[in-house]
């Protein structure tokens, strides 16, 4: 769970001043986020952990220097995604083969029927498949805004780069992942699909 | 079959949107439990005896002390010492540039400084009067290090408002005095590339302000072989009055340490 940007502000100043208490309830809500990007990134969940754990180990200590009224969120994405890069490994095409797997265990929508669902799964494992073949900032950019819903400006902050260069960059993402994709790649039919 | 390449953006994002919430991710580990442990590590550090020496594991860390200190010898070489006799003005300390990147010690490295004691103890152990800066107050713990002549003590500040965590002390603010003018050499800092060392005057005495990437410390004992700590350290204010070294190690700016110093001599 995310929190609202009012309440991190109230923590992440009490934090800075020892409350350890408010920077363990930071941790509490911005783990999974963290886990996640850095997931992202390494492909390989030990090296996510670690590098979770280490960037918000290193966030504290670097809350002396966090702009007060700043957004925690972004600010956190871009220390968990420059600890991930420090721990990737090359275990990558071991993890698309157990994301593929992951992927129809994952799934399993009531309203759809087995058909429609088999060809859901199947388009994302393929779609997962892809973007771990995708160029590292490219897949990072993707998620920040389809997976994470970071805004343009969050976007900026977390990969330290100018906003008026978000939209172009996140363009030029999809558009490798479009061209990475399978030419017979299957979209799945939108009968059934209940889209939210 | 449809061609990827006809995908519509819309249509490709709104997949994406889909797959963001059927992601195969791993399941999210509990870190805050393991986060807090480590930041909630004893702020300081019982006093230990260093043993760099006897770890193989830390010789890459070994050499670098020793250039550190190498360094510092040739400092001390009356033939090298007046080219840069500015590194002489704070008695007890010697300042090197080390050419080559410092290694990174882990921020748990022992803080080494002495046996905790109280305010009115701590005087009686030293031969100078002790100066509490007005700005910080009475200090969350203080120390005596009874090694060198005249002793040395160590005002220790947990981090509060304005005076922000240091990861390598694990403490807001960190002030030592003790007397530089009989104990040449006690502490030598080793600067790397991303270290800036800037001579100033505080109160007309004259110091330095050492910022920037954290820089190596190594604190030695006249007639011992062997360093008593080695640590890295934060921005540092450093400078001599009447004798007595004073050192304000924090993540403050130049401008607050300043401000600090202002409330000792």
């Amino acid at each position: 769970m995310e929190g609202r940007p009012l309440d991190d502000i109230a923590l992440v100043e009490r934090a800075k001043n020892g409350d350890v208490n408010a920077y363990e309830a930071l941790v509490q809500q911005y783990q999974q986020l963290a886990f996640r990007v850095a997931y992202q990134v390494t492909g390989d969940a030990a090296d996510a952990e670690d590098a979770a754990q280490e960037a918000f180990v290193n966030a504290y200590y670097a809350l002396g220097r966090f702009r007060a009224g700043a957004p925690f969120k972004p600010w956190l994405c871009r220390i968990v995604a420059n600890e991930a890069r420090n721990r990737r490994t090359s275990a990558q095409r071991r993890t698309v083969l157990a994301e593929r797997a992951l992927v129809a265990q994952a799934s399993g929508d009531s309203a759809q029927s087995p058909e429609a669902a088999a060809e859901a799964d199947e388009f994302r494992s393929t779609l997962v498949a892809t973007l771990r073949t995708l160029r590292e900032d490219d897949r990072l950019i993707l998620a920040y805004r389809l997976f994470f819903d970071l805004s343009e400006s969050e976007m900026a902050e977390a990969l330290d780069c100018p906003k008026g260069t978000v939209k172009s960059r996140l363009s030029r993402a999809l558009a490798r992942l479009r061209a990475a994709l399978p030419a017979d790649i299957r979209m799945p039919s939108p009968a059934g699909e209940t889209n939210g | 079959m449809a061609d990827p390449l006809r995908i519509p953006d819309v249509v490709l994002e709104q997949a994406l949107r889909d797959l963001g919430s059927h992601y195969p991710y791993p399941p999210t580990p509990n870190l805050a439990s393991r986060v807090r442990q480590r930041i909630t590590a004893q702020p300081v550090a019982q006093p230990r005896r260093l043993e760099l020496w006897r770890d193989p594991r830390r010789l890459a860390l070994v050499a670098a002390v020793l250039l550190v200190l190498l360094g510092a010898a040739a400092l001390a070489n009356p033939a090298t010492r007046d080219a840069i006799a500015h590194f002489f003005h704070v008695r007890g300390v010697i300042v090197s540039r080390q050419p080559s990147p410092l290694p990174s010690l882990s921020s748990v490295t022992p803080l080494d400084l002495g046996h905790r004691t109280t305010m009115a103890d701590a005087q009686s152990e030293v031969s100078f009067d002790i100066a509490v800066p007005a700005e910080l107050g009475v200090p969350d713990a203080v120390y005596v290090y009874s090694g060198i002549p005249g002793g040395e003590v160590a005002l220790a500040y947990t981090p509060r408002a304005g005076i922000p965590l240091v990861k390598q002390t694990g403490l807001g603010a960190l002030i030592t005095e003790f007397r530089g003018d009989l104990n040449p050499g006690f502490i030598t800092k080793g600067l790397g590339e991303g270290g800036t060392l800037e001579e100033v005057s505080v109160h007309g005495d004259p110091g330095w302000w050492i910022a920037g990437e954290p820089h190596m410390v190594v604190v030695r004992v006249a007639g011992q072989d062997q360093p008593e700590t080695l640590r890295m350290a934060a921005n540092t204010l450093i400078w001599e009055h009447g004798g007595v070294t004073y050192r304000i190690e924090s993540g403050l700016s130049k401008a607050d340490a300043f401000r600090i110093a202002a409330g000792l001599p």
